[in-house]
């Protein structure tokens, strides 16, 4: 287009232009709305699934491990494009809250209407406070380096903690069958699912025994680490992907 | 001038063409469409709920040499929302259990339904509660339990199942359930130890609803913050125009660092409040319950029998298991019923107390043996056994002869003069005889 306007030359669009220019925009923001709803729901459901379908999957050790670090994908290549040339900082959020956006109507039309769930069994964990900070760093950094590092961080690290307000309440003891059991465990025995037997949960399956009952920090600062990884691999993702090299043979 | 009157005319010509030729393909598009209709129409008014579980797609030496269920029974059939009905059984765990299948160190029962139509509210194996999943022993005798209670009206085809990890699901003997009522009325409520009643269709929803909210208004007016400006074609013109300082204003910067401090400050008090508010939350439940088998129930001592040799006649449809039997009890035995893979063959000469499974897996009159006559106290008899029926076919046992591992497994019910059962397993390498 106008790679090679200058401070000087430049003129704003006016007028029929500037009007066609903004229908533009309001048609790539719905088109962008569905694609992102239907690829990153699709994308979250395919890697992060049952830990986030599901009340009782949602551990300590696994879901602060693996929800982040698949979270971060789509946001950092959406990041790549629209940051890079256009200067907008609201990928992450754009692309987070469209998930959510699919989340909540996967679980309210196909899981509660269509297969009986409780909502509240099936309710989506919240990306959106990481997704924030992630665009709020990247518009300050201006740097792949910095919000990689720091915003990849804050991504992983923000997550179990901005989710427990939800899912805390879920993890009141209840006594059931001479054991002891959460709520969360009680839902996931009581509301049957024919092809989701118990054992087939990974809940705290591992090696940091070492450490305890402090699995979550762990969790998190490894799942910090991974995702300053992750975020660079899919900026880079995002660039590749976003050329214009095939329309300009047309 | 003249070359472009031409053109003018050729285009002309072409116009008028592709006038013509709308209306035809508008026509055949619509017929297209028209037929599609027709038979998605078709298609849609002819669609049949699914009733099956996929029981029968399992490999026969699957169903025959893992989990033989015997006397399994439902307290009741019919029955409303809210109320209780249990299905009680017993189930033998294979000796020869198949050497593809992963041995059942971890299995659950567990109840085959369209959804949580019902909610699961009690489960015993061996007279025990358990709630998670569950060793099980080749070899070994388990009786079950699971309380169900009615959450869904409708009509539905149940069975009790266990899945069994790294191998998949062995059914039990199935039932239809009617429940009744309206689901409106369903209620569950369980008690957390502190005392706190839980309603548990909506406990928690309305909180999450709220968080889930409240993170999104503040997305929303971040989103709309820079949605209000002009924005692609716009800002990518001013960014190569080297104008990038008026796309990210001060005010931007400045809302951006109220970002970075304030979510993570937000996050923190908010994840402070609910430690305080719920300071006994307990991580997530998962141990593997640990419950013995029960003394032997079947092979338990009394009559043995040694399965000699089994003949699958393809033409028949029928097995001929060689036996050899010895009767150690006080009393005349005869066989009363052979089961295999959830088919249940019935010997018409001996009394047998029929047990409760689905009609359409039980051979009435579907086994005969050699010599019919009781076999007496002490003493040990060659047998030839035959289990002959369409079930074999209609069940897909018959594919057993096609399977890796074509080695038949089941259970032989004896019975005594007074009405006293033994139950014995048999098992034996299958040779088919196609003629």
């Amino acid at each position: 287009m106008s790679a090679n306007l200058s401070t000087g030359t430049f003129r704003p669009y006016t007028g029929e232009k500037a009007r066609i220019a903004r229908a533009y925009d309001y048609l790539v923001l719905v088109l962008a709305l569905f694609l992102f709803i239907g690829s990153f729901h699709l994308h979250f459901a395919l890697t992060v699934g049952d830990w986030d379908f599901w009340v009782d999957w949602k551990d300590r050790q696994w879901w602060p491990l693996v929800t982040p670090l698949i979270g971060i994908t789509f946001p950092a290549a959406v990041q790549a494009v629209l940051w890079t040339n256009f200067r907008l900082p609201l990928g992450a959020t754009l692309c987070v809250a469209c998930l959510s956006i699919g989340t909540w109507i996967a679980r309210i039309f196909a899981y509660h209407y269509w297969n009986f769930f409780p909502i509240n069994m099936v309710m989506p964990s919240t990306l959106l406070p990481s997704a924030l900070f992630l665009d709020a760093v990247l518009m300050i950094s201006n740097s792949l380096t910095i919000t990689a590092i720091f915003g990849g961080s804050a991504f992983a690290l923000l997550f179990y903690p901005s989710n427990w307000p939800i899912f805390g309440m879920f993890h009141l003891p209840v006594e059931a069958g001479n054991s002891q059991l959460t709520v969360a465990d009680m839902f996931g025995f009581q509301y049957i699912r024919t092809g989701m037997p118990e054992y087939l949960r990974i809940i705290e399956r591992g090696t940091l025994r070492t450490y305890g009952q402090i699995a979550t920090p762990l969790s998190a600062f490894c799942s910090a680490l991974l995702c300053t990884l992750m975020y660079t691999l899919w900026w880079h993702i995002g660039k590749w992907f976003a050329t214009t090299r095939y329309l300009n043979r047309i | 001038m003249k070359t472009t009157k031409k053109r003018n005319v050729e285009i002309s010509v072409k116009t008028i063409n592709c006038n013509e030729a709308k209306p035809n393909l508008q026509s055949s598009l619509l017929d297209y469409l028209l037929l599609l209709g027709m038979i998605f129409s078709v298609y849609m008014l002819t669609l049949q709920p699914a009733h099956a579980h996929g029981e029968k797609n399992l490999e026969p030496y699957v169903r025959m040499r893992t989990i033989q269920w015997y006397d399994v029974q439902w307290s009741k059939q019919k029955f409303n929302v809210n109320d209780e009905v249990s299905v009680t059984g017993k189930f033998h765990v294979a000796e020869d259990w198949p050497i593809s299948v992963p041995k059942p160190d971890a299995a659950f029962l567990n109840i085959s339904t369209p959804g949580p139509v019902m909610v699961r509210t009690e489960r015993y194996l061996n007279g025990k509660p358990y709630m998670n999943s569950v060793a099980l022993q080749p070899g070994g005798d388990y009786d079950f339990k699971v309380v169900l209670k009615g959450r869904l009206p409708g009509r539905y085809h149940i069975h009790p199942f266990f899945n069994l990890l790294d191998a998949g699901q062995v059914m039990g003997p199935g039932v239809w359930l009617d429940i009744g009522g309206d689901e409106a009325d369903f209620t569950n409520n369980i008690q957390t130890i502190n005392g706190q009643a839980i309603n548990m269709e909506t406990y928690g929803l309305a909180n999450g609803i709220f968080w889930h909210s409240f993170w999104a208004l503040i997305g929303t007016a971040w989103l709309l913050w820079w949605v209000r400006r002009p924005l692609f074609i716009v800002r990518y013109r001013m960014l190569h125009a080297g104008l990038e300082e008026e796309l990210v204003t001060p005010l931007d910067r400045n809302i951006g660092k109220a970002i970075l401090v304030g979510v993570p400050l937000l996050v923190f008090v908010f994840y402070t409040m609910t430690v305080n508010e719920y300071p006994k939350a307990i991580p997530l439940q998962a141990s593997l319950d640990q419950i013995l088998p029960l003394s032997a129930k079947v092979n338990a001592g009394v009559v043995e029998v040694d399965t000699v040799r089994a003949e699958y006649r393809v033409a028949e449809r029928s097995m001929k298991l060689s036996l050899k039997i010895k009767n150690g009890s006080d009393k005349a035995i005869q066989i009363g019923e052979f089961a295999t893979g959830g088919v249940h063959f019935l010997n018409k000469v001996a009394p047998v107390s029929q047990q409760h499974d689905a009609e359409s897996v039980v051979a009435a009159e579907g086994l005969s043996l050699d010599n019919p006559a009781p076999i007496q106290p002490g003493e040990e008899r060659a047998v030839l056994m035959t289990a002959g029926d369409a079930l074999w076919e209609s069940e897909k046992l018959d594919g057993l002869i096609k399977d890796a591992d074509s080695r038949i497994g089941g259970l032989i019910f004896f019975y005594d003069t007074e009405g006293e059962r033994y139950v014995s397993s048999v098992t034996a390498a299958v040779i088919p005889k196609f003629n």
